[in-house]
């Protein structure tokens, strides 16, 4: 059977069809703050507007922040105030810009640092936690700032730690904001079959978008049923709820399945990846022994908060490295700007804080007069240490990936050009996985869960480990589309735990089925969590590690960085798919690239001034390395480990550091042609 | 307006507005879904056709003027183009959106060039955006298409 995909015959949620189904288009703010005085809609036109969502719930993964349109205030350029229905696409833009909208314009704020300070103009006047699945971390908001979320490690005494530390490092370093830029939109067909709710849309987290859904519009869950097509890609944009809401609550209001395709100039106001500041200071002794940390990270999360206090927290639990430092201080802050909002974007929050702490770590090896690697090697995390959370580390392969690394780009022969960089990754802690596993009388088994295919291959990889489990041939296995309504409940499909997470459930369900004959379940629970004043108690359970290696060049004419070599070492346990989990990595190094050289979304007063795929450019095959390779570390008996994002944060410090090798030692991302002739 | 085009190899009569992209008609008109819109401004390759047996932007292409030409969207190819089997056996794809605009854009890199070198594959191909980065397995794919899966770079 020849795969959809080569054939054509994949299908999206953009694909969905419905009998009298109507287009819908979005009216959006073209201020970056303003009142919203007022919204006309003249005759003949059908939309939805602030007073048709006045009465509904609000929502907010993490932080109840949003409402279905901007009620009262616009709090981005491209805020959503109304919103139109039609027959076709063409007339529902053409109707869009028929609506008028009165505004009052407010003052605004565009940086993440400059808005955490007490007199900063306010966002939103108040910050209510969500009690919902995703907000699996005690929040704390800072009441009357922009500060949604603090995340602190308070570990050791960081002050004796300087003290005894005879060189100290100290730098800020900036990455900007970076677009998903999936290839097909955002997606999502509504329809209501009395006061049940039916949406078909491109998501990863089915269960969280059914509970805040479940919220607006004030109906149990189980009235509300979530069926998600294989996405066009997502890489974290189709996460929680971004334009459901409005699909639905359009549909309710003329009493027609709604259609509402993210046109590609507003995917950009839709959800973005946070831009940080994270200032860093670290100390060593003159061995190269780490002594203490101190790590501070602004992320700008826009004007609604998403899951940006996750994205904090994981800034901050990650800042400190794989390393042994005794004395670690950490304050991560989720701050609201008047930018669109910002997300999950493969990672979430660890590119961000692998490019400051790993270039901090060359900082502090050149200041020493020690080989990078050396410093690197005399400090990493060892089997059975404690990271400073407190946790046991377990399976710790980081010197193994690290030193993998540099031989692949030849670092022992010549340092020049060349730059290396170690990370460790947190998984989604805690977490909770279920499936069903039905024997059809057929032969065929059929597998209910609720991971999601976004291209990572989590349909074909949970199908080789069912059918192995069950000792029948992959085709044996069918794996539908999952239907909120039918599968057992999944955290979601991110930080790369599915494989990991729902094969183990998958193991627990085969077993059930044996003894059930026709139908098993399995279920898996990891525990965990951090204390948000003091970072103490488990981070992850699970920890993804990885490094890179960058051999680069640069033109000294133009200032353009040239890619010679970029090798990545990833930690991988147990490989279930090797065609897949190549593709994952090398996708998350191109990925990478493009953060590392010349992706950023960048604003004027507030608008975001490229919103395309010309003006922003991603990775093509024409900036590939000369050479892009990776090597897959496995290890008998190991675990399977996830591998979806982890070969994504080592390579902008990789790059960077060896740019640094060359006399050009930059502190921001993107490292632009400009930057470079500094 | 009706327009006749000459699609995968069959004669169809659609009916089009005059400034409406080729991309949406034969979506719209013909339900040939595996053309898709991902920029709308010709740089990304998502919406690749084959017109007249070269590559060209479905969304920047005008309907009528694909009057009269050859059209060919991947649906066209059958199943079983050596191209196809190829990116199946290389695994030259992930999520899939962009496939069928590298697969059309590699058949006709190879039918004139056979014998591409690694360096011609990147640069015929540097139309076609995949953002989940499956490059190194599409240049596979195309060398093996190609019978050179020997010189693949990777390996």
């Amino acid at each position: 059977m020849t795969d959809p995909r080569v054939t054509g015959a994949s299908r999206y949620a953009e694909d969905v069809e419905l009998p009298g189904l109507l287009h819908a288009r979005i009216v959006r703010s073209l201020y970056p703050h303003a009142r919203v005085l007022s919204v006309t809609v003249p005759d003949g036109v059908v939309a939805l507007t602030p007073d048709d969502v006045r009465g509904l719930g609000r929502y907010g993964c993490q932080i109840q922040d949003s409402t279905v349109l901007a009620v009262d205030r616009a709090r981005f350029a491209g805020d959503p105030v109304a919103a139109v229905a039609a027959e076709t696409e063409r007339e529902a833009e053409e109707a869009a810009a028929l609506v008028e909208v009165d505004y009052e314009e407010l003052p605004a704020v565009f940086d993440a640092v400059e808005a955490a300070a007490p007199s900063a103009t306010l966002v939103h006047e108040q910050h209510t936690a969500s009690g919902g699945a995703a907000a699996y971390f005690a929040l704390r908001p800072q009441a009357g700032t922009n500060i949604c979320h603090t995340f602190s490690i308070r570990h050791g005494d960081v002050d004796a730690g300087f003290a005894d530390a005879e060189v100290v490092v100290e730098e800020t370093f900036r990455t900007a904001a970076a677009h998903h830029a999936h290839m097909e939109p955002h997606a999502t067909v509504a329809h209501w079959n009395g006061d049940a709710l039916e949406i078909w849309t491109g998501t990863q987290t089915p269960f969280n978008l059914r509970e805040d859904l479940a919220r607006v519009f004030e109906i149990p869950e189980e009235r509300i049923r979530v069926v998600c097509p294989p996405m066009g890609g997502s890489f974290g944009a189709k996460t929680f709820l971004r334009t459901e809401a409005i699909a639905a609550a359009l549909a309710r209001k003329v009493g027609r399945p709604v259609k509402l395709v993210v046109p590609r100039s507003e995917e950009w106001v839709t959800i973005n990846r946070h831009a940080a500041t994270i200032e860093v200071k670290l100390g060593a002794r003159a061995d190269g022994t780490l002594v203490a940390k101190r790590v501070t990270c602004y992320a700008d999360t826009g004007a609604y908060a998403d899951c940006g206090p996750g994205v904090a927290q994981k800034m901050g639990f990650a800042a400190p490295g794989p390393y042994r430092i005794p004395n670690v201080w950490v304050d991560s802050y989720c701050v609201y700007t008047n930018l669109p909002p910002n997300g999950a974007f493969r990672g979430y929050g660890q590119m961000q804080t692998s490019w400051a702490s790993e270039r901090a770590m060359d900082l502090l090896a050149e200041r020493l007069g020690l080989d990078p690697l050396e410093l690197r090697l005399r400090n990493l995390l060892r089997e059975g240490d404690r990271y400073c959370t407190g946790e046991t580390m377990h399976d710790v392969h980081f010197a193994e990936c690290l030193e993998s690394a540099a031989r692949a780009i030849g670092w022992h022969e010549d340092r020049r050009g060349k730059g290396l960089s170690v990370i460790l990754k947190g998984m989604q802690t805690p977490s909770r996985a279920s499936v069903a596993i039905e024997a059809g009388d057929d032969g065929i088994y059929t597998l209910r869960c609720a991971t999601t295919e976004m291209g990572q291959g989590a349909k074909h990889a949970l199908s080789l480990v069912a059918a192995e489990l069950l000792g029948v041939e992959p085709t044996a296995i069918r794996f539908p589309d999952p239907d909120t309504a039918i599968v057992p409940y999944d955290t979601r499909t991110t930080s790369s735990r599915s494989t990991y997470m729902m094969s183990r459930a998958l193991e627990a369900a085969a077993a059930d089925l044996r003894r059930n004959g026709k139908r098993g379940f399995g279920e898996v629970v990891d525990e965990g969590g951090l204390d948000p004043h003091t970072g103490q108690g488990i981070a992850s359970t699970h920890w993804h590690q990885g490094a890179a290696g960058a051999e680069v060049r640069v033109d000294e004419e133009t200032g353009k960085l040239e890619i010679v070599r970029l090798h990545s070492s990833i930690y991988a346990g147990r490989v279930v798919d090797q065609a897949a989990a190549e593709l994952q990595t090398e996708g998350a190094m191109i990925m990478g690239l493009g953060t590392a050289l010349f992706e950023e979304v960048v604003y004027r007063d507030g608008h975001v001034v490229n919103a395309n795929l010309s003006d922003y450019p991603v990775p093509a095959f024409a900036d590939l390395p000369g050479a892009l390779t990776c090597e897959l570390i496995e290890r008998e008996g190991a675990e399977i480990h996830g591998l979806g994002e982890t070969a994504l944060p080592p390579v902008p410090p990789a790059i960077g550091n060896a740019l640094a090798s060359l006399g050009r030692s930059l502190t921001d991302l993107p490292m632009t042609p400009e930057a470079v002739l500094g | 307006m009706r327009l006749t085009l000459h699609v995968n190899g069959e004669p169809h009569e659609v009916e089009a507005r005059t400034d409406e992209s080729l991309l949406d008609v034969l979506r719209r008109e013909l339900g040939l879904l595996s053309v898709r819109e991902t920029c709308g401004i010709g740089v990304c390759g998502a919406c690749t056709v084959l017109v007249d047996g070269a590559p060209m932007s479905g969304c920047l292409l005008l309907a009528p003027l694909a009057e009269g030409r050859e059209l060919t969207t991947v649906e066209g190819l059958g199943g079983d183009h050596p191209v196809q089997r190829a990116f199946e056996q290389a695994r030259g794809f992930q999520c899939g959106y962009c496939t069928p605009g590298m697969i059309l854009t590699a058949a006709r890199l190879l039918e004139e060039q056979p014998q591409p070198s690694e360096a011609d594959v990147r640069v015929a191909m540097s139309g076609n955006l995949c953002r989940c980065g499956s490059y190194v397995k599409i240049i596979e794919a195309v060398l093996l298409a190609a019978g050179r899966k020997e010189e693949v770079w990777t390996s």
